[in-house]
């Protein structure tokens, strides 16, 4: 795997693995989490995963939620470990925000927001691409 | 060697699932290397024996299974989706899981997204 992954970062040092594209609102289904799963594997596998946020998705970003009140696991705080995890690249679409008329008060640091062109360009920066 | 690898979010009676299908079995006749099939969150279904679709409606799981033995088409479901939804995989004598599947974890997804040049999600 390290060998396969040096490799790889050695032929196109610019382009990341996989990027994981989320575009469901938090608390009404699993997609998050499940999306926050893949994240955290591919992660701890050392290979470099990039979080990008657009639609709906925009919400699980959003600051002050408490998915305990609704009696279940507030995956959205693990979101804290992103940084022990090496997961530095998270992107959030500035046109999502702004159709929801959400402001940039994340509940983590070192979210970019990019406009829709370069949030487009940022994905293109990648090899794979899964959407939750 | 170009080579794919898939990845299924949609359960058997999904119409998604057909268009899948389709694609995999145009890339195995096309001689593109499938490297593997991956089933995570509602993907895990097509796995579960228990699973009867009318015979007049599209057969998934069938097709799987038939992609698998022509083809030695690696077909993995995730532990943790499938045992969260009623597949148990780690009985002994497991009558649930349809045998043309692998009990994996999200590693496997790891290994095959590194190894594909291509990944696709239905």
């Amino acid at each position: 795997m390290t060998q396969k992954e040096q490799k790889s970062s050695g032929a196109s040092p610019q382009e990341s693995v996989l990027a994981i594209i989320n575009s469901k609102a938090p608390f009404s289904s699993s997609h998050g989490k499940d999306a926050l799963d893949v994240a955290l594997i591919f992660a701890s596998f050392e290979q470099k995963v990039s979080l990008f946020f657009q639609g709906d998705g925009v919400y699980q970003l959003m600051d002050k939620q408490d998915g305990s009140l609704l009696g279940m696991k507030d995956y959205l705080k693990t979101f804290s470990a992103f940084e022990f995890y090496d997961i530095e690249d998270i992107y959030v679409c500035q046109q999502s925000l702004v159709n929801r008329q959400l402001g940039e008060d994340f509940h983590i640091d070192n979210v970019q927001v990019l406009s829709s062109i370069e949030f487009g360009l940022a994905l293109n920066r990648h090899q794979h691409v899964l959407r939750f | 060697m170009k080579t794919l690898a898939v990845v299924i979010t949609t359960p058997p009676y999904s119409h998604l699932t057909i268009t899948a299908l389709t694609y995999v079995e145009a890339a195995l006749v096309a001689g593109i290397n499938v490297i593997g099939v991956f089933f995570y969150q509602d993907g895990v279904m097509h796995a579960n024996e228990d699973i009867s679709i009318a015979s007049d409606e599209y057969q998934a799981i069938e097709h799987w299974q038939r992609l698998q033995k022509q083809y030695q088409l690696p077909l993995h479901i995730c532990i943790t989706a499938a045992e969260k939804r009623g597949i148990a995989c780690d009985a002994i004598d497991n009558d649930k899981i349809n045998k043309a599947f692998t009990v994996s974890g999200l590693g496997e997804l790891v290994e095959l997204t590194t190894k594909a040049s291509r990944l696709v999600q239905f």
